[in-house]
């Protein structure tokens, strides 16, 4: 059986067998360099890639620089209130028109020659004009502006002119959990200041995998599980949880809380002292959605990955994981919080304290997430063993958050993208699938 | 040629080679992996040690860091990291810490804020990686010694890309 289930079979990535239950992914797709480049062609640059968060541009002038898909780019907010993505590239010889990672600007400088953009994209000086013909016309050398959308404060991009989705099509089942994070307050949703940035020795897609990977919980995270046990973390009031899949690559896990949850759902844990705002801040949510929907929206915990790159992972608090390959071997990871912008001062302390306590380089969870998925990469080095197996909840209707049903509808769309001829794969299926329908 | 010290000059020398000491011996405590001495002689009851966002400069109010341990959390980081559940530190990693630049920006008496500048080298798991950062302490003066009340890393490094995680105390 070991033997029979190392043999290869043909020359496909990924390997899902329905008669069998089984979903292997071969090894190479997380070592192979040529399969990496092929990525960022067939993946990268073709599908909705996120940017950032409406909030980190707030007023006219704001912008961010930031790389996506591999590329510099510049989201700004123009002096008109439009949010705009531009290549951070000179339309004269290429440098960086924006250098600083964040801030306010009328107008963006190339500092090589001193052309001069509009925070619109608008070519505005020139310098030594008389150098160009009578043919040249600044309207031609506007900044390159990418098209971009945003759904409910979230903005993506995307570097393919053919795409043939709109931001909402393209996100499919994953808009519902969208609404479910954004409706967490009247005034707006905000990223809090001060991002993580790190990485990992590992190929991207192992903490894509990871963050959707509700079964590694338990065994790598005990003491992060032990810790909040000591704190006084009690039983979900409720069982259950799911994991699905959400169309075009996207899954989510879906699970009541573990702990508590600082915008609606208070456990001894938080103190005796929070506890009346926190109650009637659910009771709020009671009236406004009905006991249903605000069940879900505040008592209820979501990991949603969103294909090919983002992670939101909506716990005790909540954060926007974007995570970027950087070859085969490497990715980097830019963590930010985000939070209602009207949030009580003492709340949004114990939000704070509570991501740090889990999440990030130094929280007492993540940095075990990063040495596990590098000491797979390290696994992949022997490559006798040359698949990795997915397989779990294949057997069920309805899978468990333990199963591995998002994992599988990330490697199946990225499976299409790499591999398929056509490069914008409806969401047809192939017949006999029970219980991996996308929602 | 000899060198005349005044009273005060002698007192300042003698209290930054006491500073000095301090901050070595802490680096020792913490290089050897004797967190419960380190936590349980060289810090106060309510120490905070925090490790601010490398993307912000400053310490602006509200922002997000990387670390931001109460006394609680602390004692949490030093069980965990000597019990071997810390999966990335078992086994654990060998540390190198370079204290510098020790400077009293301020005496009050009672209390002194310091400031030194500090690489961490980390060897372990086939990696070498190294944390370069300036450190502000708060120090309670204590008898001949000090505490530590407030411990304040912040880190000259653009991201942490290459690192990927900050698994031991800086």
């Amino acid at each position: 059986m070991t033997i029979e289930l190392q043999r290869p079979v043909g020359d496909r990535i990924v390997i899902d067998d329905l008669e069998r239950l089984s979903f292997r992914v071969d090894r190479r797709a997380y070592t192979d360099e040529d399969l990496a480049a092929q990525e960022m062609t067939r993946i990268f640059d073709r599908c909705w890639l996120y940017v950032g968060h409406e909030s980190e541009v707030p007023g006219p002038g704001s912008y961010v620089a930031r790389d996506v898909g591999g590329r510099p780019v510049v989201m700004a907010r123009g002096s008109d209130g439009v949010v705009r993505v531009f290549a951070n590239s000179c339309t004269h010889r290429g440098a960086l028109i924006c250098s600083q990672p964040s801030g306010q600007a009328r107008s963006f400088r190339c500092p090589y020659h001193d052309w001069t953009f509009s925070n619109q994209g608008d070519l505005v000086g020139v310098p030594i004009p008389d150098g160009y013909g009578p043919g040249f016309r600044r309207a031609d050398f506007g900044l390159a502006q990418h098209r971009s959308e945003s759904y409910r404060g979230f903005v993506f991009a995307t570097f393919d002119p053919e795409q043939p989705r709109t931001l909402p099509e393209y996100l499919a089942g994953a808009t519902e959990y969208l609404d479910l994070i954004d409706d967490q307050s009247e005034v707006g949703m905000e990223v809090i200041q001060g991002a993580q940035l790190h990485g990992a020795r590992a190929n991207w897609k192992l903490m894509m995998e990871n963050s959707v990977d509700i079964y590694h919980f338990r065994a790598l995270h005990k003491r992060y599980v032990g810790y909040m046990e000591s704190l006084g973390s009690v039983p979900p009031r409720r069982r259950g949880g799911f994991g699905c899949a959400l169309g075009l690559g996207h899954g989510a896990n879906e699970l009541p809380p573990a702990a508590a949850r600082p915008l609606a759902y208070w456990t001894p844990m938080f103190g005796a002292e929070v506890r009346p705002r926190i109650e009637a801040t659910a009771a709020r949510f009671v009236d406004r959605f009905g006991p249903e929907r605000a069940e879900r929206i505040t008592g209820t915990n979501r990991a949603v990955l969103i294909f090919p790159n983002l992670m939101i992972i909506d716990a005790i608090a909540i954060t926007i994981r974007k995570i970027d390959p950087v070859g085969a071997g490497q990715m980097a990871i830019t963590s930010v919080a985000l939070a209602p912008r009207d949030e009580d001062p003492d709340i949004r302390e114990l939000r704070k304290s509570h991501y740090l306590t889990f999440l990030g380089p130094a929280g007492f969870a993540t940095p075990d997430d990063i040495e596990i998925i590098e000491s797979c990469q390290r696994g992949y080095l022997n490559r006798t063993v040359r698949y990795s197996d997915l397989s779990r909840g294949m057997n069920k209707e309805i899978p468990e958050t333990t199963d591995e049903l998002p994992a599988r509808e990330f490697w199946r769309q990225w499976d299409r993208l790499m591999h398929d001829d056509d490069a914008h794969p409806d969401l047809a299926r192939r017949a006999g699938m029970p219980g991996e329908e996308p929602r | 040629m000899t060198i005349e010290l005044t009273v005060d000059d002698a007192a300042r020398v003698r209290l930054w080679h006491r500073v000095s000491q301090f901050l070595f011996r802490e680096a020792r405590l913490l290089d050897e992996w004797r967190l419960v001495e380190w936590y349980d002689e060289m810090l106060t009851g309510d120490i905070r040690y925090s490790v601010p966002a490398t993307d912000v400069r400053g310490e602006p109010a509200g922002a997000l860091g990387l670390i931001d341990d109460d006394a609680a959390r602390l004692r949490q980081r030093v069980e965990q990291l000597l019990n071997g559940e810390v999966w990335c530190e078992n086994p654990r990693s060998r540390t190198n810490r370079m204290i510098s630049n020790v400077e009293i920006l301020t005496d009050r008496g009672s209390h002194l804020d310091v400031a030194a500048n500090m690489v961490v080298y980390r060897f372990g798991h086939g990696r070498s990686d190294a944390y370069v950062g300036k450190c502000r302490f708060e120090l309670v003066v204590e008898g001949e010694s000090f505490r530590i009340r407030r411990r304040v890393v912040v880190l000259d490094h653009e991201t942490l890309y290459e690192h990927g995680k900050l698994s031991i105390i800086l």
